[in-house]
């Protein structure tokens, strides 16, 4: 049975291309929802069963980092994995990220094969 | 390896690995005249290195980049075309950012933003050093600009 991701960037392009990247990547999911910015995100937890995030950092009205910090508040949703997906790879933001729980980051741009090393394993 | 030469690499890849065109350098100008029928998206920097970085791209160009990016005929500029260059700026201000940057704190990047119009100029009322870079993608060419305050 595949799983189910939520993509979080407030470019409509690149959460295409993120798709396309997981049906390139021979990754199994059944459904791909989609949200342009961490509020968005946090209300797409509340009302699908979401399995894998994968989220940009750098949006409007909920950026990356605060999406993450909102979801570690809320006990129902906390553990879903989430990796970020971002042009930012600083050691120091990639940092926060991971001790907001982010598992890893993708950084923009990338190739089917880098989705499929990162998220192979969680499959 | 200087900026211009890692803004030249860190393009040939956005291209080659995300929107499946193949680009070549096809001068590295000075200045430019005035953009007709163009499109450009804009980054901007704050931070310790203030400035910002355009990818003006005519509009068949525009098109042309949008529909290889997207797999999917694109005939007008839509707001697709729009979101498209400026994600383009978007990841290709990300990589003058990692080059720039210390520790990834010392500069901010703004969201990406797009202008567009029959004719406009590019120019800032600051003293910049500029960096002007024209590429080919065998359907036309483009134009990557970045102005750091001196």
């Amino acid at each position: 049975m595949g799983k189910n991701v939520l993509l979080v960037d407030d470019s409509s392009t690149m959460r295409k291309i993120v798709g396309r990247s997981l049906r390139q990547a021979g990754l199994d999911f059944d459904n791909i929802f989609e949200a342009a910015d961490g509020l968005e995100a946090l209300d797409v937890l509340d009302k699908e069963q979401v399995d894998i995030v994968l989220s940009d950092i750098n949006m409007p009205n909920m950026d990356g980092i605060s999406f993450l910090r909102e979801k570690q508040g809320r006990d129902a949703v906390k553990d879903i994995p989430v990796f970020m997906i971002s042009t930012e790879t600083g050691d120091d933001i990639i940092g926060e990220a991971k001790s907001l729980g982010a598992l890893g980051a993708i950084k923009k741009p990338f190739t089917p094969d880098k989705v499929n090393e990162v998220l192979g394993p969680l499959m | 390896m200087e900026i211009e030469d890692k803004i030249i690499e860190a393009a040939k890849e956005i291209f080659s690995s995300m929107v499946m065109m193949e680009i070549e350098v096809k001068e590295v100008l000075e200045t430019h005249g005035p953009l007709t029928d163009t499109i450009t998206g804009l980054i901007g920097l704050a931070g310790t290195h203030k400035g910002i970085l355009g990818i003006h791209t005519p509009y068949p160009v525009a098109m042309a980049i949008t529909s290889s990016f997207l797999g999917m005929d694109v005939a007008e500029i839509n707001e697709d075309v729009h979101d498209a260059v400026g994600e383009l700026a978007n990841m290709l201000g990300g990589n003058v950012k990692s080059i720039l940057s210390d520790n990834g704190r010392d500069i901010d990047l703004s969201l990406p933003s797009t202008i567009a119009g029959s004719e406009y100029n590019f120019q800032s009322d600051k003293e910049v050093d500029t960096v002007i870079i024209l590429f080919d993608t065998g359907q036309g060419e483009f134009m990557v600009e970045l102005d750091l305050e001196k």
